[in-house]
């Protein structure tokens, strides 16, 4: 005969399934305090930005913005080339024997025009105190030994 | 030591440590229990337990008292297993039936119901029960605690504890009564 079955007559077992490994409550309060410990020191690095997060939103996202695009510009400005002095430049031309300069220019394909010459001046370079200084035979003499026509080189 | 001295030295940062290893040691083996009535599993009910105490730690500071310390407790364990719950389910895409065959296939396995069939077929019928029902059940019948108690554990009305309740023990009848073995 089947006995039907009653929850109040059935011996209750507070604990119905298998018990946790050995000695497992002996660790838990360890491993917990371990977790919350770790949960302290994640928090605390955090904590250096604490004031990020009281900012409102749109405050944090303009922020934001203003750091990437600084950035940006930052790094635009960093990788332009470094100008040189112009005086630089002029020392270095300085230094060059009139003599190589003038093979230069022979051997050179480039042809030098009156007009080239004549906006020189305009181009603010500073020249040589000896080209300023040139006395007026020597200037007599470098404009016969120039041929007639445009171009003399 | 008393839930109040606890929580007096939880308030003192100097003794905040010791007050909350002595609060783990008090109510680990109720809130372990709890918890793996309800997940079946130990390494689950293992992972759970530690989160419920993970957030006693950081939400004791702000404990108002309105309840007790041991039912305060018990509401969050009681949270963290039915989300777990829910959210195997969503994670999985597993309707009911799946999660509570999950369940009964652990229940199958447990060493501990090895050769006590009624217990065994005791806690299948258990698993059957919705997980909010299942909870009311464990809480009075494994617990034995108070109707009052349960209803500030679980935020229900102690009416609708005790009827849910008789609805539980009723279903677990019928469930073993159909299925039960002749003896």
């Amino acid at each position: 005969m089947k006995t039907p079955f009653r929850l109040d007559e059935h011996p209750r077992r507070p604990q119905p399934l298998a018990p946790p490994p050995a000695g497992y409550f002996d660790q838990l309060p360890m491993r917990v305090m371990q977790r919350v410990q770790g949960d302290i020191a994640e928090e605390r690095p955090a904590f250096a930005f604490g004031w990020l997060a009281r900012l409102a939103a749109p405050v944090r996202t303009a922020l934001a913005t203003t750091v990437v695009l600084g950035g940006f510009a930052g790094a635009f400005l960093l990788s332009q080339p470094t100008l040189r002095p112009a005086t630089g430049t002029d020392f270095t031309l300085a230094a060059v024997p009139q003599s190589e300069m003038v093979q230069y220019l022979l051997a050179s394909e480039q042809r030098v025009s009156l007009s080239d010459l004549a906006e020189l001046p305009d181009a603010g370079q500073a020249l040589p105190d000896s080209d300023l200084y040139a006395s007026p035979d020597e200037l007599q003499e470098a404009l016969d030994a120039q041929p007639t026509e445009e171009f003399y080189l | 030591m008393e839930d109040q001295d606890i929580l007096l030295k939880f308030a003192d940062p100097v003794s905040r440590n010791v007050a909350f290893n002595q609060l783990v040691r008090k109510y680990q083996q109720k809130v372990y229990w709890h918890v793996r009535k309800m997940v079946i599993d130990h390494d689950d009910a293992d992972d759970l337990t530690q989160d419920v105490f993970v957030k006693v730690w950081k939400h004791l500071g702000n404990f108002r008292q309105d309840a007790s310390l041991y039912t305060w407790i018990y509401r969050i364990a009681t949270n963290e297993c039915l989300s777990f719950l829910q959210s195997k389910r969503r994670k999985f895409f597993l309707p009911l039936h799946d999660v509570a065959a999950e369940l009964a296939a652990k229940v199958e396995a447990d060493p501990a119901l090895a050769g006590d069939d009624i217990e065994r077929r005791l806690q299948q019928a258990i698993l059957r029960l919705p997980d909010k029902q299942r909870l009311v059940f464990n809480l009075r019948y494994y617990d034995e605690m108070p109707y009052e108690q349960m209803a500030e554990v679980t935020g229900t009305s102690v009416g609708a504890l005790k009827a849910s309740y008789h609805h539980a023990a009723k279903k677990i009848e019928q469930y073993l009564n159909n299925d039960a073995p002749a003896n």
